[in-house]
């Protein structure tokens, strides 16, 4: 009759996005798989159907913001003249957060998750490995081109970067007086300008707010 | 700060007007433990109040709010450790040599440095919607880095270390160490402690122009 996997398609993506900005507004605890069906104009039982737990649904829902926001972030490198611009380009959008909602908050929940459930813990090494792939893509791109130092390890810059701008997005996300996500932009790239052996500057058109 | 009243006759190594306070600590240590293992949402107020040999009511006494019990157990837990990092005993060290031992101080590499990690995680979720929480954060930060920064000051005075602005370098630190204590944290296979140190350690050493790496015990 209905045919089922067509359903599949409309239906859990939208309960995904439902989870995230449920998740996003109250936290993982105070989130109730009933909030997340009202807000997802669906009901428990189906939700249910589709995902065991709040946990996976957490998951799926950072997995989700992730795999858009690097496809966004993708097309908006292409467009980039060489790695030093690419390079600056995913910094700057990275300060201004991953996914829809601008800050680090669904990463804490993953964070704190990760303590307690195997398969959350499992999930954010994942995500970790994806960007610090693309980070190093870039660098060995500069490298080729004598853009950027040959002494400098593709996958160390990677690593350093990633945390580093986990790091500051904690503050940021946190509201910390000195930490504006400009501020958070010079710093990467002072790092990575170190690291590389020549000079990032923020792009001049300013595409990230204060 | 607080004026203390005579003391009253009792055995001499607890005079009464300690005991409230001794009451508290055993509470802010049971805290620390229990925070840690269960998370602030799931802690369970009466096992805290039983491993501290108090009444759950004592407890809601000290600590209105879950959030007020988790900001103190983390200053608790950071004032703890924090003894043992100020106190760099010890031979006469260069400021490369002090700068690596505080690295190793900030990040999960003894047992009550990972329990105070874990509050740290769990105070950032919880600040994100308990805006309350924010100050606490921002307090223990602005301690730590002016912890680092005074020791790259020196550092850069005593010709040690390049020219740079301590406080920049500090904050640099700092994040690049929660970045790495997370992925330590959480136990990601690929992210062992030694590595973090050594990404930590280099990065330093970059920055303040002392080679390849700093000068870990």
């Amino acid at each position: 009759m209905s045919p089922r996997p067509r359903l599949d398609h409309l239906r859990k993506p939208q309960i995904v996005a439902a989870a995230a900005e449920v998740i996003y507004e109250r936290g993982l605890l105070d989130t109730r798989i009933g909030d997340i069906a009202e807000r997802a104009g669906t009901s428990s039982a189906t939700i249910l159907y589709y995902f065991e737990s709040k946990d996976r649904l957490l998951e799926e829902a950072v997995d989700r913001a992730d795999r858009e926001w690097y496809a966004r972030l993708s097309e908006r490198l292409a467009g980039c003249a060489n790695a030093a611009e690419k390079l600056i380009r995913l910094v700057e959008e990275t300060s201004r957060g991953q996914g829809q909602f601008g800050d680090w908050t669904l990463w804490m929940e993953i964070w704190v998750r990760a303590r307690r459930d195997p398969v959350v813990r499992a999930c954010y090494p994942r995500l970790d490995r994806r960007q610090r792939a693309l980070i190093a893509e870039i660098v060995r791109e500069g490298q080729r081109a004598g853009e950027f130092s040959r002494a400098a390890d593709a996958d160390d810059v990677a690593l350093d970067l990633s945390a580093l701008m986990d790091g500051l997005g904690i503050q940021v996300t946190l509201g910390q007086p000195d930490v504006s996500r400009r501020r958070m932009v010079r710093r990467c790239l002072t790092m990575a300008s170190l690291a590389l052996g020549c000079e990032l500057e923020r792009s001049r058109a300013p595409r990230v707010p204060a | 700060m607080s004026a203390q009243p005579s003391p009253l006759p009792g055995p001499p190594e607890r005079p009464a007007a300690e005991r409230p306070a001794r009451a508290r600590q055993r509470i802010l240590a049971a805290a620390v433990e229990r925070i840690a293992g269960d998370g602030i949402d799931e802690v369970r107020i009466a096992r805290i109040a039983t491993d501290a040999g108090v009444s759950s009511a004592l407890v809601h006494y000290h600590f209105a709010t879950r959030e007020a019990l988790l900001a103190e157990a983390l200053e608790y837990s950071y004032g703890a450790v924090g003894d043992a990092r100020t106190n760099v005993e010890g031979p006469a060290r260069s400021h490369a040599q002090r700068l690596a031992q505080m690295v190793d101080q900030c990040l999960p590499t003894r047992p009550e440095l990972e329990r105070d990690w874990i509050l740290w995680v769990e105070l950032w979720l919880r600040a994100v919607r308990h805006p309350e929480l924010r100050p606490v954060a921002e307090e223990l930060y602005a301690r730590m880095r002016d912890w680092f920064a005074a020791e790259i000051r020196a550092g850069v005075a005593a010709g040690e270390f390049a020219r740079c602005d301590p406080d920049e370098v500090a904050d640099r630190a700092l994040a690049l160490i929660d970045g790495f204590g997370i992925r330590t944290l959480i136990g990601d296979g690929a992210m062992p402690l030694e590595r973090a140190r050594r990404s930590v350690g280099a990065a330093l050493a970059r920055e303040l122009d002392v080679g390849e790496q700093l000068p870990f015990e």
